[in-house]
């Protein structure tokens, strides 16, 4: 029987103390990270956040940003989106050019990967600097390097094409159809990034894998199917992922190329370029917002799909 | 709730995946529209000039409408799609101690080519010395038709518009609607007498009533042409007086076309009245409009009209002879060949869209700053008179000024500044701007002559031309501007791009089209 006297008392949790030097840690820590954190704040979500707001006002971009140069106009700026007559098809225009493009992004320089990283090429170094060359040139300047290029009367390509036979060449930039392929072709011209990103993956595969193969008489197609595409199978995501945001994100070479109203005949009117007549072009910043939204939202599930995905198709050597 | 994430994210990526299967091609709710006017008139016409013009000791005005109420946004001048250059910013190195500072954007016009930028630069510097109040800074924003207005958007809306921008015209100043500060108190203030120009000129300079610049240089259009292509086809020179025949017929258009196809040749060597032309092998063309900015700067060759009906601005409306134009073009450039298509301009063969530049156009119609941007002393080149349509010379007119924004805070100051630029001879012949006053024009043809190298210029011509300005003005307001502009110029691409197009269908469609955008304009 307890004590009369006694009183049973809870067990107080205490924090435990952290010494000095510890919390000096933590402040010299949080000291050394703010920088990038107040510039997340300043020029990430700030901007989000205005974008946000923007997307219920009115605001035109001719006036400036002030109380008084705009009204809350609630919900119509997203059930204008709904009746949009070039939301859906210049989304369409984004879809196809990603269709077709991440493949090619992938296959490609994983092909130019092999060939380099292959013992019986003769002068790899010169190749791996050759490929990769085209990258290091700024995307404007290659850009209207490869409008002359695909020029259906002087470029090279269809003059190329002619010398072969061919009497009637695409006219790349001019064809509705042809329009969104050349621009893929110029992507492809600059894989050399993603080539020397899975030529450094293929070259971490670990060897004795490939002759423990080779004494079980795995040929050399098996044992890129079942040793190389697993291993290297985490920078292959990587540049999936890159490839989806870029392909969604995909502005300069349509603008440039197709001009502000993605010539010819809308066909290469990306998303993006949608989204930009809209701001610069209209000057309507609030709808402008909302479809700046659009590819933030759309952009964020395909990626939250495929990261879904990766958990199955993606071979970690380290473990999760 | 990461299932529930999950299968969001799905059903979004499957409705993608439907949509990627859409057309591309934007579609247009059809509308019931009433034609106004019927098919157009043929190209063949029988013209006789009944009108003659001498040059006179007086102003020449052209008569435009003045602009009503504008909304914002407008496609700019068009320049050529060579690489970008980056902006330049000076900061008003030597300027006097205590002087105002007061900022001058260039770029929503002509000005921004790096070779000009030298010379803006020296002015400012010059100008800088020769007096104490002011301190004239640039910024020049490289116009490549849109990024220079986005610079300036920008600007504006981060509270740090610039004082002065120019030079500028009608359509660069429409993208900036109500933005522009008055200027007749601030030369009243200033005691700047207005006076001593045209009233027209000064109607000419007004925005929705407001007089946003004085008149500073006038761009008429002529048929600039290379004297070398003619004499290789043992050609006579198109006319230099309003009047003149050709080759004793009319100067028309049908005459300038027969002319122009002429001039077209192929690599073999045959021109494109000859059977055996090859269109897919052309080595020269024999005309082109340069720097088109929309289908009604280049429709107005054919005449000046409103798009619009003057009774009810929500209703289209195709002008007879922009039908016609529409459809000569479309055989100019598809079945005789005589205009590049786009795939031609933007070829190394004219230069990448600067096709009289490139020494391979016979003919281009251009207004007087396209100087600016050919070589004048090496090509061998002169100026000739508009040919008519329908009995009527257009030849179609910019006039650009500078401008003194809203938000600057240093408006008398900006105003000083703005008053010697508009006086200015140098600037003047600078930028390829006819005088807005008579008087100082001897001057102008005299410097101009001094940059054409060997070539003797008939600027006779240029003079007669402001008699024959487009009215309305292809820049005047139209309601919706920016839409109504983009839907003008994505037909325009279309044309030069698709050479399968039934013109009438594609001109009934754009008759649509403008009227969807003009009852959608704002009130």
């Amino acid at each position: 029987m307890p004590n009369a006297t006694t009183v049973s008392t809870p067990m107080l949790r205490t924090k435990p103390k952290i010494s000095a030097l510890r919390r000096r840690e933590v402040i010299w820590g949080y000291a050394f990270l703010s920088p990038w954190v107040v510039g997340f704040f300043l020029f990430s979500l700030l901007p989000i956040a205005m974008t946000i707001f923007l997307t219920f006002t009115d605001y035109k971009g001719t006036t400036e940003f002030a109380p008084g140069n705009f009204n809350l106009v609630g919900l119509d700026n997203y059930a204008r989106l709904l009746t949009d007559q070039y939301a859906l098809p210049s989304m369409g225009v984004t879809l196809k050019f990603a269709l077709i493009g991440i493949p090619l992004g992938l296959i490609i320089p994983l092909l130019f990967a092999l060939l380099v990283n292959s013992k019986h090429l003769f002068g790899a170094n010169f190749f791996r600097t050759f490929f990769f060359l085209p990258t290091v040139i700024p995307v404007v300047a290659g850009t209207i390097i490869f409008g002359g290029v695909l020029n259906t009367q002087t470029g090279w390509i269809n003059l190329a094409l002619k010398a072969l036979g061919l009497d009637d060449p695409p006219r790349w930039f001019s064809d509705p159809f042809w329009a969104v392929p050349a621009l893929n072709l110029l992507g492809i011209w600059a894989v050399g990034n993603a080539m020397l990103i899975l030529l450094a993956s293929l070259q971490g595969v670990p060897t004795e894998l490939y002759e423990a193969a080779t004494v079980d008489g795995a040929n050399p197609l098996s044992k890129f199917w079942n040793i190389t595409i697993p291993m290297i199978s985490p920078v292959i995501f990587y540049n999936l992922t890159l490839g989806l945001i870029g392909s969604f994100q995909y502005f300069v070479p349509a603008m440039l190329i197709g001009g502000r109203n993605g010539d010819p005949q809308g066909s290469l009117l990306f998303f993006p370029l949608h989204f930009y007549r809209q701001a610069f072009v209209f000057s309507d910043m609030g709808y402008a917002s909302v479809l700046a939204l659009v590819i933030f939202v759309v952009t964020l599930s395909a990626t939250g799909v495929m990261f879904f995905f990766a958990q199955r198709m993606v071979y970690y050597a380290g473990g999760d | 709730m990461r299932k529930l994430v999950v299968l969001f994210a799905l059903v979004i990526v499957a409705m993608l995946v439907l949509t990627a299967c859409a057309s591309p091609t934007p579609q247009v709710v059809p509308q019931t529209v009433v034609v106004q006017q019927t098919v157009a008139v043929p190209v063949q016409q029988t013209v006789v000039v009944q009108q003659t013009v001498v040059a006179q000791q007086t102003v020449v005005v052209p008569q435009v409408i003045t602009a009503t109420p504008v909304p914002p946004t407008k496609a700019p001048t068009p320049v050529p799609t060579a690489t970008i250059p980056p902006p330049v910013v000076t900061t008003g190195d030597g300027c006097a101690t205590g002087s105002t500072k007061v900022s001058w954007f260039i770029g929503l016009g002509t000005g921004s080519q790096p070779d000009q930028v030298t010379f803006e630069k020296n002015w400012v510097d010059k100008y800088n010395k020769s007096q104490k109040d002011v301190c004239l800074t640039l910024n020049v924003v490289f116009n490549t038709g849109q990024n220079s207005y986005d610079a300036l958007r920008a600007m504006i809306a981060g509270g740090s518009s610039p004082d002065i921008v120019g030079p500028v015209g009608k359509a660069g100043r429409a993208s900036f609607q109500g933005g522009w500060a008055d200027v007749a108190p601030l030369a009243q203030a200033a005691g700047y007498d207005l006076t001593k120009y045209d009233p027209a000129l000064l109607d000419f300079m007004k925005d929705e009533g407001v007089l946003v610049g004085i008149p500073f240089a006038l761009f008429p259009s002529t048929i600039m042409y290379n004297k070398k292509l003619f004499d290789e086809a043992k050609l006579p020179y198109p006319p230099h007086k309003v009047g003149e025949q050709y080759q004793g017929k009319d100067w028309t258009i049908d005459t300038m076309s027969q002319l122009a196809m002429k001039l077209t040749v192929d690599a073999k060597g045959n021109d494109a009245t000859n059977a055996a032309f090859d269109a897919k092998n052309i080595k020269q063309f024999g005309f082109v409009q340069q720097w088109p900015s929309d289908y009604r700067s280049m429709a107005t060759l054919f005449g000046g009209a409103l798009p619009y009906d003057a009774k009810d601005q929500t209703k289209a409306v195709m002008p007879d002879n922009w039908k016609a134009y529409g459809k000569w073009l479309y055989d100019a450039i598809w079945k005789y060949h005589f205009y590049p298509t786009a795939d031609y301009a933007n070829s190394d063969l004219l230069a990448k869209g600067n096709e009289f530049s490139s020494g391979n156009i016979a003919m281009a119609y251009a207004h007087s700053w396209y100087t600016c941007c050919f070589d004048m002393a090496k090509m061998n080149w002169d100026i000739a008179v508009v040919p008519s349509y329908n009995g009527k010379i257009t030849a179609k007119m910019h006039g650009d000024t500078f401008a003194i924004l809203k938000g600057s805070k240093n408006q008398a100051a900006a105003f000083k500044a703005l008053s010697a630029m508009v006086n200015d001879a140098d600037l003047n012949a600078f930028y390829g701007g006819l005088p807005g006053t008579v008087a100082a024009r001897p001057a102008f043809f005299a410097t101009m002559n001094t940059k054409v190298g060997t070539n003797k210029i008939d600027w006779s011509v240029m003079e007669a031309m402001l008699a024959y300005p487009d009215v309305p003005n292809h820049e005047a307001w139209m309601p919706n501007f920016a839409k109504a502009t983009d839907v003008g110029t994505t037909f325009l691409t279309n044309m030069r791009q698709n050479p399968n197009l039934n013109m009438d269908a594609e001109l009934q469609k754009l008759l649509i089209d403008l009227n969807t955008v003009f009852a959608a304009a704002p009130k």
